[in-house]
């Protein structure tokens, strides 16, 4: 059985408007619906061209439509997903709002899908605590009738527009690199050398890009836990989600003993920051049993970091260029 | 048959991975082993390729500048010109002939490939959508075309027996394509009593989730030639979209389609073999009429979307699938066509003709 590993990414997005999309939203917010002019025709929800000439079309030529308007197809939506907005059955639709020439894409909360017809009468429900979103209307009803909503929104006009959508992934852990990560777990490095080139890769890779052939297990060497310093740097932190560190902190580029490998980006410990060199010798620090899966890091290994080993430096100018 | 001159361009090979609900492998790894097929397949090896273009999808791959490590496919090693498109790999053919029509360079490769099972594609189509208007609303794919299919029963232009008819028949035709995910004997009845996912819409009118990857090569006039014993030339290649928001269009037609299909010289001459990316059963009328495709032309036998449906790779195999027909002797003249965007919004038509 394949393992998974699960992430959950968030999109928090701020959009700006402009004239035309921000000015539609400030009506919603006023529960107002507007279109816009465009030759003989009426669009809703407003576009800032002429989608047949590509010749802007400004605010002023926002009229209001609506608010009641007639459904020209429909679907029903037995399962919402997390992202609509409602939480039980209902139809998505495209609405012709009374006054416009192109239809709105927005749902219709109906008690069943014996109650959706296309050719029906539909109007807004406004929803209170208005932003000025296009869920400013929270559904359209069956009916003539709008239903009005307390509070009278936004008093300056509407720019910007949170979106926040997130979504979550469970991605498959490859066998090379469930490999890896149980050597890392029982503090060692599994390298994957290529029988074609002699390269070896870490981070259980699956394939050598050189090569471009498939690395299996036949091809795993164990790596040396000893190497040298060829590149560093000294990060600022900024406090983004998910950053622990609060002061300057190390990072180094380490060279194996006898491979041609590099370990980029790897913890330096026991050295304060003036003090990292390219040159200096390490070796790397396994967490203890007891402290195992409290080692904070870039991964889930329980490699602690890289120490000096107290042997003099390496001297060696080309040393700097090896970051990969 | 016009003489073929330096200038014109031809599929040499192609490869197609596995279509699977769920891979264990990554999509580079996927797109490592179609590469290395396709390269077998038209005789050449990787270091003869001087160009490269991969279409895939952060949002799908749950990863930004995912492009990256699939480059690793390619090949590291010598050096070559790439590029990528956030498009179905049908696009990054499109990419690939252009690049070889300025003819300072001969051979390239184009790829597509998707891993859809690691999320819910219903959460990820939104992020693709109009960011104002409808991804705040969850507007997902499968709601879009519903909306489509709807407009076009209300027309008249389809029934719902007929959109099972397509389902049975594409399924019947995946039993002899090794690539499907879908595919085996149904009965219409049968499929049309069960519950509708999103009505008007029944499980049998949505294309399954798949991981997979395909790629494809393609070489200039004499360099094809002195590669493959049967190129098979790209005749005629065009790519149009239009307005996104799906209620701004007249759902019943596919302006795009009939456009790419005019500027491509589909109707020129008649085609055997047709594969359209009619990813739900209802857009394959649509957009045989947009094609202009007449009663002899076999739609989709390969199966088509509905048996197999590898997001970012599902256009480019239309291609393949069509260049296929020709290879194995189904066709003298084939079309492939690629969709992208809600209810068929950008459409791409690539007319392919054999040797002889």
């Amino acid at each position: 059985m394949t393992q998974v590993t699960e992430s959950t990414i968030s999109f928090p997005y701020k959009r700006s408007l402009g004239p035309v999309i921000g000015a539609f939203l400030t009506g919603l917010a006023q529960q107002r619906i507007l279109g816009i002019r465009c030759g003989e025709r009426v669009l809703c929800p407003p576009l800032e061209w002429d989608p047949e000439t590509g010749v802007d079309l400004v605010p002023e030529d926002l009229v209001e439509v609506g608010p009641a308007g007639t459904v020209t197809s429909w679907n029903w939506v037995s399962a919402p997903t997390e992202q609509h907005p409602l939480h039980h059955p209902f139809a998505f639709a495209l609405i012709r709002l009374d006054g416009a020439d192109t239809t709105l894409v927005h749902v219709v909360d109906a008690e069943s899908i014996d109650a959706m017809a296309t050719g029906m009468r539909v109007a807004p429900r406004w929803k209170e605590g208005r932003t000025g979103h296009i869920t400013d209307i929270s559904a359209f009803v069956p009916g003539e009738q709008s239903v009005a909503a307390a509070g009278a929104g936004p008093e300056e006009p509407v720019t910007m527009m949170d979106y926040n959508a997130s979504i979550t992934y469970r991605t498959p852990i490859t066998e090379n690199t469930e490999r890896a990560e149980r050597a890392t777990e029982d503090g060692w490095f599994l390298g994957l050398r290529c029988p074609i080139c002699g390269r070896t890769y870490t981070g259980g890779k699956g394939y050598c890009p050189i090569d471009t052939i498939e690395l299996k297990v036949t091809d795993e060497v164990e790596l040396p836990q000893t190497g040298v310093v060829t590149n560093y740097t000294i990060i600022t932190p900024i406090q983004y989600p998910g950053q622990t560190e609060t002061d300057p902190f190390a990072r180094v580029h380490v060279l194996l003993d006898g491979f041609d490998v590099v370990m980029g980006y790897q913890v330096l410990i026991e050295v304060p920051n003036d003090e990292v060199r390219i040159g200096l010798r390490v070796s790397a620090v396994w967490a203890s049993e007891g402290e195992k899966g409290a080692v904070s890091g870039w991964t889930d290994s329980n490699l602690v970091g890289w120490i000096p080993t107290g042997e003099p430096d390496v001297d060696d100018p080309t040393l700097v260029n090896r970051i990969n | 048959m016009a003489i073929r001159n330096q200038d014109d361009i031809a599929i040499i090979g192609w490869d197609v991975s596995p279509m699977e609900r769920h891979t264990a492998k990554t999509e580079t790894q996927m797109l490592l082993e179609v590469v290395t097929g396709a390269v077998g397949d038209a005789g050449i090896t990787r270091a003869e390729v001087d160009f490269t273009c991969a279409g895939s999808c952060d949002y799908v791959a749950g990863q930004a500048f995912s492009f990256v490590q699939n480059t690793d496919a390619i090949g590291a090693w010598p050096p070559k010109r790439d590029s990528h498109v956030e498009m179905d790999g049908a696009w990054a053919l499109y990419e690939a002939w252009v690049r070889l029509l300025l003819g300072d360079i001969d051979v390239a490769v184009a790829m597509g490939s998707g891993r859809s099972s690691t999320a819910d594609p219903a959460l990820i189509y939104p992020m693709e959508m109009d960011p104002f208007y409808l991804a705040p609303l969850g507007a997902d794919h499968v709601s879009l075309a519903a909306l489509q299919a709807r407009a076009l029963l209300d027309r008249g232009l389809v029934t719902e027996r007929q959109m099972a008819e397509i389902a049975v028949r594409t399924r019947r035709d995946a039993l002899g394509n090794p690539y499907a995910q879908i595919r085996g004997e149904f009965d219409i009845d049968d499929l049309l009593g069960a519950d509708y996912v999103t009505a008007p819409l029944r499980r049998h009118d949505l294309p399954p989730i798949t991981d997979g990857a395909c790629a494809i090569v393609i070489a200039r006039g004499d360099r094809a030639r002195q590669l493959s014993e049967n190129p098979i030339w790209i005749t005629g290649f065009a790519h149009v979209s239009e307005l996104h928001y799906p209620g701004m269009r007249d759902l019943c037609t596919s302006h795009a389609t009939r456009t790419a299909a005019k500027a491509a010289g589909l109707d020129e001459s008649p085609v055997q073999v047709a594969e359209l990316q009619a990813s739900f059963t209802h857009e394959e009328p649509l957009l045989v009429q947009a094609l202009g495709l007449g009663p002899d032309a076999a739609v989709n036998p390969s199966g088509g979307p509905l048996a197999a449906n590898p997001i970012m790779a599902t256009g480019l195999i239309r291609v393949i699938e069509a260049a296929r027909a020709i290879r194995e002797g189904r066709a003298r003249r084939s079309v492939g066509h690629a969709s992208s965007g809600p209810c068929l919004q950008q459409n791409l038509v690539c007319v392919l003709e054999g040797n002889e």
